[in-house]
């Protein structure tokens, strides 16, 4: 970087500089700040079960390894032979003993430790200052995050308040424990990265962007997009970036969520009062799952994992997958049909929502270069524990983005 | 399952090329009035995968579809507004009847798609279908139609059009 960016005067209380859409210099400060120094939602424990188990992913540019070795301790690895920067891994999951480079033929263990080099006579270094660059990593109920760098603060910090919401999504299921091995879709978005977390948590373009959605198919949705006064879910700001559009308060009855009613998915019901007793039970089966973002690249989509990879300035991958519940595997079938049709290029929601963000990425180029956030800013209310709420059509959740993101990319924390 | 005459493969061809040009002129009632009650319009991420247990990029039941078709005709579906300009090619045919009256056709496809709606990208699609179609009056029903991406795996942009 050569000249130091501004981000108090590009993001103030109520507005935002187009500009941090669609700057490159904004875009190669964020891959540093955000996406080598802090942390970053790799990957689900569920979705690497046996020793060797492993899968890549893109934190940022960069390609890491996520891999369960033989002891069971899941590692996070660069993607890069620590000889001359081959890429170790071209496959995006399997199984492996090991990861040798197809470059010079070195052999990496599981845990990283560089274990051979073909031809040893000519080299001297110690194998032990070679392995693989291993991530500082840490996780939540199964939910890996990672970073280059070691993070100013620890997971736990960074989650904060909203450890609750990764808890709201593991008890969806009666065992408490998320399994996500129904596969990836995957969605080019030709927008910033940022437009999706930001989008997926906006309570106000429901009605408008999904409209052809909601004259085409009675849903829970229907509930979300009366007048102002009849919508009864709720926007957060939970802290640290992390934000969600509540729709709970918003259900007409149990199990809306999902579509469906207990006399429909009698056995999964009963699992989960045998699980949590009947009152919490039901009350989790009324409530349903959170639709929130975790700061900075992890939505819990209801009952889907989404991940947000930014891939430039001017474009972006969202993956989904859908939330399979361990112990109540008569879900997946109607999972999987609803993540379809939810998200995904072809989906009925989605593929309407990047049209939307690519035309906000052209648009923003031209004109007078501010947004106006301001919106519900005269009616939020904050709790004990600086949770903030408001309408569900309020920007309140934006806000929390956004000046999360300005506290990190001006280096406050 | 058995071999096709030259007469029937032909009827099975034509039929398929107005099926195609009926998707790329987003001439959806037309389209959806071919389909069977039984449908399945499916674009599975990998070939082999099973959709009972993997997610695909698309899996739409008859009722499905007719949604997607409603959609589409609200005026509102933003991806496909103004619709894309697409000429596809169908070609490689594999023809073999499954039963009396009932089909499979193979293909290649190759489809240029003028993406108007957001970013004005020309985008090419390919892949390999598989057809699954019955005689009906004097035409022929689709039971299925799988389209296979070469990229299905990658990251896909907007699909909302018919494919």
């Amino acid at each position: 970087m050569t000249t130091k960016i501004d981000y108090h005067h590009l993001i103030q209380a109520d507005k935002i500089h187009g500009s941090i859409y669609t700057s490159d210099d904004v875009y190669a400060d964020e891959l540093e700040k955000i996406f080598q120094n802090g942390w970053v939602y790799v990957g689900h424990e569920s979705e690497i079960k046996k020793t060797g188990d492993y899968l890549v992913r893109e934190i940022g540019r960069s390609s890491v390894i996520m891999v369960r070795d033989k002891s069971g301790t899941i590692n996070v690895h660069s993607n890069r032979c620590t000889h001359r920067g081959n890429m170790l891994c071209n496959e995006s999951e399997g199984n492996k003993r090991n990861f040798t480079c197809p470059y010079h033929g070195w052999v990496f263990g599981l845990d990283g430790e560089l274990m051979d080099v073909a031809y040893p006579g000519g080299f001297d270094r110690p194998l032990s200052e070679l392995g693989l660059q291993a991530l500082f990593s840490d996780s939540y109920r199964g939910f890996v995050f990672a970073s280059f760098k070691q993070p100013a603060i620890s997971l736990d910090e960074h989650l904060g308040n909203a450890k609750s919401l990764i808890d709201r999504s593991c008890e969806m299921s009666p065992t408490g424990k998320i399994d996500l091995k129904g596969g990836w879709v995957r969605q080019r978005f030709d927008s910033n990265w940022k437009m999706l977390p930001e989008n997926d948590t906006d309570g106000y373009h429901v009605n408008y962007v999904h409209q052809s959605f909601v004259m085409a198919i009675e849903s829970q949705y229907g509930e979300f997009v009366g007048t102002e006064d009849s919508i009864k879910g709720v926007i957060k700001d939970w802290g640290n970036g992390h934000t969600e559009i509540d729709f709970s308060a918003g259900y007409a009855k149990t199990l809306d969520w999902l579509g469906s009613t207990p006399e429909k998915v009698k056995s999964y019901v009963d699992s989960m009062h045998k699980a949590y007793g009947q009152e919490k039970a039901d009350k989790i089966l009324f409530d349903g799952p959170p639709h929130a973002c975790i700061f900075p690249n992890l939505f819990l989509g209801e009952m889907n994992i989404v991940i947000f990879q930014p891939t430039g300035t001017n474009s972006a991958v969202q993956w989904s997958t859908p939330m399979f519940l361990d112990g109540a595997p008569e879900l997946d079938f109607k999972l999987i049909r609803q993540s379809e049709g939810a998200l995904g290029p072809a989906a009925f929601l989605l593929a309407d929502d990047a049209s939307i963000a690519e035309r906000a990425q052209k648009a923003l180029l031209s004109g007078d270069p501010w947004c106006d956030l301001s919106r519900g800013l005269n009616r939020e209310t904050t709790d004990e524990n600086g949770v903030i709420t408001s309408h569900m059509t309020d920007e309140t959740s934006n806000r929390g983005f956004w000046h999360h993101y300005r506290k990190v990319m001006s280096g406050e924390g | 399952m058995g071999q096709v005459s030259h007469e029937v493969a032909h009827e099975l061809e034509n039929f398929i090329v107005h099926e195609a040009k009926l998707a790329d002129e987003s001439k959806y009632q037309e389209w959806e009035d071919l389909w069977a009650d039984d449908a399945v319009y499916w674009v599975p991420v990998k070939e082999d995968d099973d959709p009972a247990q993997k997610i695909s990029l698309l899996y739409d039941n008859r009722t499905r579809l007719a949604t997607r078709i409603r959609q589409l005709k609200t005026g509102y579906r933003y991806s496909q507004l103004p619709v894309s300009g697409m000429r596809r090619v169908i070609s490689n045919f594999e023809y073999s009847e499954e039963a009396e009256g009932r089909f499979q056709v193979e293909a290649n496809f190759f489809l240029p798609e003028f993406s108007i709606q957001s970013v004005r990208d020309f985008r090419v699609w390919s892949g390999r279908i598989t057809y699954i179609v019955s005689r009906r009056g004097d035409s022929f029903q689709i039971h299925m139609k799988k389209i296979v991406l070469v990229n299905g795996t990658e990251p896909i942009p907007t699909l909302s059009f018919l494919i």
